[in-house]
């Protein structure tokens, strides 16, 4: 369970949260809203990239902003990014195994977790091959094996789907949809395409100016007059 | 410890190159909010065009004509590496941009090194017709170059900050600053204003040619570097301050050359520029991981 | 909350560990032959001035495979390592003259100090990022530069600064006993940077040098994988600066006399523009830098055509580098060396099955 309370960030003179509080429960949980609602300023906080005015979150009972950003992987926190790729001039194996080399886990399964980490994703490629070699959606699932590998617990994922077809996007939801029961990691996941959304998340929460303007089961928030009319920017209900 | 008589022809020299290093600073500041561009190469521009203006006027022209040709010459390489390279690399990181006015400033220094070589152990100068006359405050002497040099940094500065706030130009180079994309589908004519500042941060290096020709020595390696002097004081106006930019080149004129009666310390005067500029670096830098894209270098 | 670890969906195969491919194989045995001919053959074929042109050439490698790692390997740029070379060459002037420690050693401690010294400013100074990180490397070397032009090199003087000034007889800085000549010290100078570059390539292939890889693409995501990119950048300032400092003092060496006219503010910049165009990321690279900067110049200055048109060269080259292909020249020697290690594999298949050996088909190959 993630509780996040009052949080706020400031960039110069835009307030890019504004006293966001929610809980994350379990499972797997949508985070929406549109361009430049704060979606990703907030990942960047979860992460330590950013530092907020104000506010706090507590993840599964600890303090996560205390804590220093590189020590966080350790903890257990992973993190797909919109535009970061994998590391081309290392193997997939490599790719996945970064978290195990600088978090420390314990070296003795490793190889194992990270084979078991690309086969959970359905990578059909060979671990030991270039990630240069790789086409666009199998460097997408490079990134998602690197963010469930070993034991995180909390996996955030940051349009995932975005500019891969429509085939590939099915099956990163299914992947997506599996992450909490087989890494009993909560996960929380960014992404426009409200039908990926849909099929992986129990429930979801809506930014919209750096506020939080909805939360709850995914089916509703969907229909939420208000969400519908931030996206669209009337008060008309389609 | 020397007195207070003995510091003040210092204040005064101090007070000129300051003046020097703050209008080169500004016109580097301006460039960066422009463009980007950190124009490394603003002291190499200068000191060729004052090489020009010395051959020129050794070869029998009046000194008005060398000293025109040095600050046109400014202007026409900088515009020239402008139009050409700029868009090139309009995309690119601040530290790219950078790094490629460091070739302009290589070929420079080569084409100088050729043309006016200076292994025959020979020394030019340039004087100007200011240097001859000035007046007298109790008892330091003050020639009417220095005011220039002050002058011209206190007029650039408040003018090129007037331009900024008021005119159509420099709002919109004020607007690029701060994203380049979005200002020109504002409809503002990006390359033009890019040009602008190009131009006239050119024409700056080759008036800051020409006066640390004179003030200081006409010597292509002294001259090349003594933008970081200028660089100094634009990093710690933040590359965008042009009040800050002025103050801070006027302390660093006036530090690097008040130092030099203390005998003990003299010869590491012109680690000023240096210190101050690395002081300020770390002092004004964040530590954050994530900034702004396009402002942050 | 399960504290389970991800489980495979499908049946779980075992791939095989990574096996040294035959690229890598053919690389090595090029460079090892290519190290062989260096080191025997070279010096018989040149006169003494251009076997002290190679030692030089040697030095600058060093320096150039240290300011590789930087930019090249962690992408982040020193504007000031000709400064650090200087410093090196100081420290290992001062020791030489004020000990008989062997001249191993004495590199060594160079290169420690020097590395000592690099860690410090690095450390302050990678709170900056790209730009400002650039800019007060700049800053630095400058100020290193105007130091060293005050305290002056030790000449043998006494006194911490080692500087006599007054002195008439300036003794030479001395050289290890058994390469006092300079084709031995030749020889002596390739070996130390082989040693160097084994030292970088040990790094690239271990967990440094996946680090760097990781900060080099995106420092948020090295971070969110867990690793501490300020260590691993401070280890790559420490060791650029310890190969730089071990180079200054084989150069402390070659010498025997050091002067600070030997280091001048533009060579940095020199230096940098050359690492970028002979490719910052690939090992040859460096060594491709290091012809650049003193073998060439050295060949001009035979045929009496002045320096300055390779530093204007060279500018244009940093310019055309950087609005083309922003990996450099000597990219292009890796894929080649490559070609050639295909060849000579189809040619010796070739050679086996017309011997009738049990190689298969001669596949063919391009």
């Amino acid at each position: 369970m993630i509780e996040v309370d009052g949080l706020t960030v400031r960039f110069g003179g835009v307030t890019s949260l504004d006293g966001m509080s929610v809980t994350f429960e379990s499972g797997t949980c949508g985070l929406i809203g549109p361009n430049g609602a704060g979606k990703t300023t907030f990942f960047n906080v979860l992460s330590g990239f950013v530092r907020p005015a104000a506010g706090s979150v507590r993840a599964f009972g600890e303090d996560l902003l205390s804590m220093v950003h590189f020590r966080r992987a350790r903890w257990g926190v992973r993190r797909t990014f919109q535009t970061e790729q994998a590391i081309e001039q290392l193997s997939v194996f490599d790719n996945v195994a970064m978290i195990h080399e600088h978090a420390r886990l314990r070296g003795a399964g490793r190889r194992r977790e990270v084979l078991d980490a690309i086969g959970f994703v359905g990578l059909d490629a060979d671990p030991w091959a270039s990630v240069a070699t790789l086409a666009a959606g199998q460097r997408r699932l490079v990134e998602v094996a690197r963010a469930v590998v070993g034991r995180p617990r909390l996996v955030l994922l940051d349009e995932p789907a975005a500019g891969l077809p429509d085939a590939e996007t099915r099956h990163l939801s299914e992947v997506i949809r599996r992450i909490p029961e087989q890494a009993g990691a909560l996960t929380i996941l960014v992404d426009h395409d409200m039908s990926l959304v849909s099929a992986c998340c129990q429930t979801t929460a809506v930014l919209d100016f750096g506020k939080l303007i909805a939360a709850g089961p995914t089916a509703e928030v969907l229909r939420d007059e208000r969400v519908v009319s931030a996206y669209l920017g009337t008060a008309e209900v389609v | 410890m020397p007195s207070w008589q003995d510091f003040q022809p210092f204040i005064v020299t101090g007070l000129a190159l300051g003046g020097v290093y703050a209008l080169s600073g500004v016109g580097m500041v301006v460039l960066y909010r422009a463009t980007g561009v950190v124009y490394l190469a603003f002291g190499a521009v200068g000191a060729m065009g004052a090489l020009i203006a010395w051959s020129l006027i050794n070869a029998g022209s009046p000194g008005w004509v060398g000293w025109l040709v040095c600050v046109l010459f400014g202007g026409a390489v900088t515009l020239g590496y402008g139009v050409v390279f700029g868009p090139a690399l309009a995309k690119r990181t601040p530290l790219t941009k950078a790094v490629a006015t460091l070739g302009l400033l290589l070929v420079l220094f080569g084409v100088m090194d050729l043309l006016w070589t200076t292994s025959g152990g020979e020394s030019r100068s340039i004087t100007l017709p200011t240097d001859g006359s000035g007046f007298t405050i109790g008892q330091v002497q003050i020639n009417w170059t220095q005011v220039i040099a002050l002058g011209a940094g206190i007029v650039i500065a408040l003018a090129t900050g007037l331009f900024l706030r008021y005119t159509k130009l420099g709002t919109a180079m004020r607007a690029m600053a701060n994203d380049r994309e979005i200002t020109a589908t504002l409809g503002v004519p990006v390359r033009r204003v890019e040009a602008a500042a190009w131009l006239g941060c050119g024409l700056l290096a080759g008036i800051a040619g020409v006066l640390l020709a004179d003030l200081v020595a006409l010597d292509a390696t002294t001259l090349t570097f003594l933008v970081i002097s200028s660089l100094a004081a634009a990093l710690i106006g933040r590359l965008r301050s042009i009040t800050f930019t002025f103050l801070a080149a006027i302390v660093v004129g006036l530090v690097q050359n008040v130092v030099t009666p203390i005998s003990s310390i003299s010869n590491y005067s012109d680690l000023t520029p240096f210190l101050l500029a690395a002081v300020a670096l770390l002092a004004f830098s964040r530590g954050s991981v994530l900034s702004r894209s396009r402002e942050e270098a | 909350m399960a504290d389970t670890a991800v489980r495979a969906a499908g049946p779980r195969q075992r791939p095989p560990l990574p096996r040294p491919g035959t690229g890598t194989l053919v690389r090595t045995g090029v460079a090892a032959a290519l190290l062989l001919f260096v080191l025997f053959a070279l010096p018989q074929l040149m006169s003494l001035y251009y076997v002290d042109t190679m030692i030089q050439v040697a030095v600058y490698s060093m320096v150039a495979l240290g300011l590789g790692v930087l930019v090249g390997r962690v992408g982040l740029v020193s504007l000031g390592q000709v400064a650090v070379l200087a410093v090196g060459a100081w420290i290992a002037a001062r020791i030489l003259f004020a000990t008989t420690q062997p001249f191993p050693l004495v590199l060594l401690e160079a290169g420690v100090i020097t590395m000592v010294i690099g860690t410090m400013l690095g450390l302050p100074a990678l709170r900056l990022r790209g730009l400002y990180l650039a800019l007060i490397t700049l800053m630095l070397a400058g100020a290193i530069a105007i130091i060293l032009a005050t305290t002056n090199f030790p000449n043998g003087g006494h006194g911490f600064l080692g500087y006599n000034g007054s002195l008439v007889h300036i003794p030479p800085i001395r050289r290890p006993s058994i390469a006092a000549g300079d084709p031995a010290y030749f020889r002596y100078s390739v070996v130390v940077a082989a040693l160097m570059f084994v030292l970088v390539l040990v790094h690239i292939r271990t967990r440094p040098g996946r680090a760097w890889a990781a900060i080099r693409q995106s420092e948020p995501a090295a971070l969110a994988a867990g690793i501490n990119t300020t260590f691993y950048k401070l280890w790559a300032f420490a060791l650029a600066s310890f190969i730089t400092g071990v180079a200054g003092g084989v150069y402390a060496g070659a010498v025997h006399y050091l002067y600070s006219l030997d280091f001048p503010a533009q060579d940095s910049i020199i230096l940098f523009a050359v690492v970028l165009m002979g490719g910052a990321y690939s090992l040859w690279g460096a060594i491709v830098a290091g012809l650049l900067l003193e073998f060439l110049p050295a060949l001009l200055q035979n045929w009496g055509v002045s320096a300055d048109w390779l530093t204007i060269l060279f500018g244009i080259g940093v310019l055309l580098t950087l609005t083309t292909a922003p990996a450099g020249m000597a990219d292009q020697v890796p894929k080649d060396l490559a070609r050639l290690g295909r060849l000579l594999r189809g040619l010796a298949r070739r050679g086996a099955a017309r011997r009738g050996g049990p190689a298969g088909v001669a596949r063919g190959d391009g």
